[in-house]
């Protein structure tokens, strides 16, 4: 199979999981993005695809040609460090050439492909400094340069924003993701930024406590979210309990109609989704479906948007709106919600807790990867 | 605190340090033989004497050149594998190299020096120069095993991630990121070995057994006799070798870091 | 290192094709894999021939017994550490000569290493707030003057306290001498030890040998005390002055308890340094007053040549600073395990 394929790929510290069950497949040519929160298991995934850790099972394949034991030194994949891991004793020319440097190619050619890489991160000028004169910015360009002069097979990229400030790291994702495009080659970045990972990732895999809990596009992954993770992870979302009765879900009174009927049987407890924009404000009206009614509670106005917190009898819905054509509500003021039948996500109700805890262990298996 | 309280303090006590070595300087100026102070006919013919026409001077100077640059090379040559194999391996192998690497730099110096005259007289060679090399080296070993131990502690282990990724295997990651990385390390513990070797006359005087001098133990030769104008320019000289060696230090190491203060603040 | 060197050098001397992870196993790296266990015994040799032998000697000698008018043979006998404890002639009767020579060498030790660290304290904890230039400069002197031998700074003291020029004359100079004779402090500092008729006189007295002994390990206590002190947060002590507290508190109730372990620590260091010094001893101390490296010294290649009992002394204060500086190590452990 083209492209490289993580098979049932497990990392276990002593006691630990850091990873379970990965089944991946990266398309050559594309950007996919691991995206999660911290400590969820992404670096350690990209570190084993990277040849510095090993897996405790499964195995890797590059083009259908095994490479699970291959080490990180004879995989070459090119590999963007989280802190640039530059060499401060070789000037930004011999970081970018060192591993042509190591491996024999002359000097002559090495200077010239040194050259030729950091006119394409727009470093021209800069072959001769030393580390310690760049900007944070233009470290990981030449991050970017050095990862890419052993034209490796897979680019890899380990949260490569987190040391840039925020307008610089807007700036060099849009960069990045073209300079990918430029040169068409498989490339995975880690992130923990959603914004990030869908302004560049062609697929994203979004991760939590060690296993992969959507693989997909980012709008699919937005518009389709398959647990209630993803849909709190990846944008803002509103959490209704509910239960199933006859393919509709009923939240205490109130009967919700989804887009196709529930897949659950009677009485299962469910849990309704709803993103903040795809829920409108209208009249009370308790006897419609898709109705929820209660107090405005709060009312903020950011910028292009305003958000109306409504504490009905489920919990506090977040509505938002554009700011343009926002109708006026009071604090105070009873009103109703309708959640449209098309944009509501209907998942099974986790055990109380569940996400806490899950937080709770993705900490500790952060402290211990590190 | 008042900043002129503080600054005072620190002269003080900068004073107080400096009195007597300013005092050994000066009385090398003494025309006479006897050490006074202030110097009575003040001369730099001390200084012929030293550098030129007494031979005794001389022949120690040698001595005490070989067998601080000789121990040094030595001391680095056996504790740089010590301090790789520990930072890399932390075996409990190499932890026990290194505990008695840095063991006779612990122990009070004559205590060593007359295990080591022991040694050498059974083992044959007291008073042979190289045993005088070797017995320095295992005396100040322990100072290039902290400096190189601090320096690849220094190294970024996300650079050696970095090579690796680029093909480096670990030979030559040791050749291209580990050792340059450590190269102002490794010379600051050769130096501090070379300083140190230059001053001590205990363990020196007991494996030389009267067949070889340094200057340092030509002067603690004499220290019955009393000092004489000819030895404070011995002082002179090591004391600028001093001066000069850990500038260098300071001006291409980072001194603060190797002395033990937090690498991240910089700027205080 | 060399040879770890050239073998990598030799490892890479490889073409100069880029690959992508398609080499075949190369031979030369277990090669390398094998010169690790050569190196690393060839070195643990060594230092057990070199660095442990010697200690392991002195110790085996202490037993062993000297042979009147000439040499010694080696035996069993620990007659020489009831020797250094309790005199030759115990059990009949007890000499404490050497106990006392013991005594005074860890009076000296401890009264050195005290005022070193009185007046090191505060000098490291201004120095660590100076910028870092300041301190790199202030440390170089520190250090050339920590280096210097036990030999040139006795000669410089010598020279300070000798009767013929340095302070006494100085007093004697500036009529302070007259004014002491005057108040009668002179007589005082007679009953001291510290006066002769005619003038003050510092040598040979106890005061000039521990005071020699404090300046001999002030740059040590700087340079150990730099460490903890330079580590300090500098917002704890900026939150302690945002709460009140003035220099002086937070000095007492920040500083010092922070640092409180690694301070113990250094002291011991100084302590352990000090029982080995023997210049400032022969120097400055009256023979009554001398110390166990003194008579270590006589004995194995001074007047006396009784090697085994040399040894013996030896041992006794190896023991002691065998103690002290576990006891730092502990302390150590200790301050890290704080410091988590």
């Amino acid at each position: 199979m083209a492209g490289l394929v993580l098979k049932d790929v497990r990392k276990t510290y002593g006691e630990v999981t850091a990873l379970k069950n990965i089944d991946l497949v990266f398309p050559s040519g594309k950007l996919t993005a691991l995206l999660g929160p911290s400590g969820c298991g992404k670096t350690t995934l990209l570190r084993i695809i990277a040849g510095l850790e090993t897996p405790t099972r499964g195995n890797l394949s590059l083009n259908g040609e095994d490479i699970t034991t291959l080490p990180a030194n004879r995989r070459k994949f090119g590999m963007v460090f989280q802190s640039f891991a530059l060499f401060p004793h070789l000037s930004v020319g011999e970081n970018v050439a060192y591993s042509l440097t190591i491996s024999g190619v002359e000097k002559k050619t090495r200077s010239k492909r040194a050259q030729e890489l950091l006119d394409l991160v727009q470093m021209a000028d800069f072959q001769d400094r030393r580390i310690g004169q760049l900007s944070g910015g233009q470290r990981q360009r030449v991050a970017i340069a050095r990862a890419l002069a052993q034209e490796p097979q897979v680019f890899l990229l380990d949260e490569p924003m987190s040391a840039l400030d925020a307008q610089l790291r807007e700036t060099m994702q849009v960069e990045l993701r073209l300079l990918q495009q430029q040169l068409n080659i498989t490339t995975i970045v880690v992130t923990h930024d959603q914004r990030e990972a869908m302004t560049m990732a062609d697929e994203i895999v979004v991760m939590s406590n060690g296993v992969s809990e959507q693989i997909g596009s980012p709008t699919d992954i937005y518009q389709r979210p398959e647990t209630p993770f993803v849909a709190s992870f990846i944008g803002k979302a509103n959490f209704l309990d509910g239960t199933v009765r006859g393919g509709r879900v009923f939240v205490g009174d109130s009967a919700f109609d989804l887009e196709k009927p529930a897949p659950f049987v009677d009485g299962s407890p469910v849990q309704l989704v709803c993103r903040p924009e795809n829920a409108e404000l209208c009249a009370a009206d308790t006897n419609a479906s898709n109705i929820l009614t209660g107090p405005v509670s709060f009312v903020r106005d950011v910028g292009p948007t305003r958000e109306v917190f409504v504490e009905t009898d489920a919990g506090r819905i977040i509505c938002e709106m554009p700011s343009s054509d926002a109708t006026p509500v009071t604090q105070g003021e009873v009103t109703g919600i309708r959640l449209k039948s098309h944009t509501l996500f209907c998942f099974p109700r986790p055990d109380p807790g569940n996400l806490e805890k899950t937080v709770e262990e993705a900490g500790r298996r952060e402290n211990v990867a590190a | 605190m008042k900043a002129t309280f503080k600054n005072g303090f620190m002269l003080l006590c900068a004073a107080y340090i400096s009195l007597p070595i300013v005092i050994v300087c000066l009385s090398a100026l003494n025309g006479g033989r006897s050490m006074l102070f202030p110097p009575k006919d003040p001369t730099f013919a001390r200084f012929y004497e030293f550098f030129v026409s007494e031979p005794v001077w001389l022949r120690s100077m040698e001595n005490s050149i070989i067998v601080a640059l000789a121990s040094a090379t030595l001391a680095v040559l056996i504790t740089w594998p010590i301090a790789y194999d520990q930072w890399k391996r932390n075996t409990a192998f190499s932890k026990a190299l290194t505990g008695l690497a840095g063991l006779p730099f612990a122990l009070p110096p004559i205590v060593f020096g007359v295990g080591l005259s022991f040694l050498w007289t059974f083992a044959g060679g007291l008073g042979n120069i190289f045993t005088g090399i070797l017995s320095h080296t295992a005396l100040l070993a322990a100072l290039p095993l902290v400096t190189i131990s601090i320096g690849l502690q220094s190294i970024d282990r996300f650079h050696l991630d970095a090579a690796q990724t680029m093909g480096a295997d670990e030979p030559t990651i040791l050749r291209t990121i580990i050792l340059p990385q450590t190269l102002s390390y490794t010379l600051s513990g050769f130096f501090f070995v070379v300083v140190l070797s230059f001053h001590e006359f205990i363990v020196i005087f007991f494996v030389s057994a009267s067949a070889y001098s340094t200057v340092t133990l030509q002067i603690f030769n004499s220290l019955r006799n009393g000092f004489t104008p000819t030895m404070a320019v011995g002082a002179i000289t090591f004391l600028l070798v001093s001066i000069v060696v850990f500038s260098a230090v300071a001006r291409y190491g980072d001194l603060p870091r190797l002395l033990g203060a937090d690498p991240a603040r910089k700027d205080n | 290192m060399s040879d770890l060197a050239a073998a990598s050098s030799l490892v890479h001397a490889r073409d100069g094709t880029r690959l992508k992870g398609q080499e075949g196993p190369r031979a030369d790296a277990v090669q390398s894999i094998g010169a690790r266990p050569i190196i690393m015994t060839v070195i643990a040799a060594f230092l057990v021939f070199v660095f442990l032998a010697p200690i392991l000697l002195v110790i085996a000698v202490s037993f062993g017994e000297k042979i009147e008018g000439a040499s010694w043979v080696w035996a069993f006998d620990p007659s020489n550490y009831a020797r250094v404890f309790v005199g030759i002639g115990w059990p009949d009767q007890i000499t404490l000569l050497y106990a006392y020579k013991l005594g005074y060498t860890l009076a000296y030790a401890v009264l050195g290493s005290l005022i070193a660290i009185a007046f090191a304290f505060p000098f490291t904890y201004f120095l660590s707030q100076c910028s870092r230039p300041a301190q790199a400069a202030w440390l170089v002197f520190i250090l050339a003057s920590l280096s210097m031998s036990e030999v040139f700074i006795v000669m410089g003291w010598d020279i300070m306290l000798s009767n013929r020029s340095g302070l006494p004359a100085l007093f004697k100079a500036t009529g302070v001498t007259a004014w002491l004779k005057d108040t009668g402090w002179l007589a005082v500092l007679k009953d001291w030890g510290l006066a002769n008729p005619r003038n003050v006189k510092f040598k040979t007295s106890q005061l000039a040998t521990v005071l020699t002994m404090a300046y001999l390990v002030w740059p040590y206590a700087v340079i150990l005390l730099y460490a903890p002190l330079s580590r300090i947060d500098r917002s704890m002590i900026e939150a302690a002055r945002t709460m009140g507290a003035g220099s002086f508190t937070v000095m007492r109730t920040v500083v010092v308890p922070v640092v409180r372990i690694p301070v113990m620590g250094t002291l011991l260091l100084l302590f352990v340094y000090l029982l080995g010094a023997y210049v400032t001893v022969t120097y400055f101390a009256e023979p009554a007053h001398q110390t166990l490296p003194v008579s270590i010294y006589e004995a194995i290649r001074g007047a006396t040549l009784n090697a085994p009992f040399g040894a013996a002394q030896a041992v006794v204060l190896l023991s002691t600073a065998g103690v002290f500086i576990l006891a730092s190590l502990w302390l150590g452990r200790l301050a890290e395990n704080r410091g988590r």
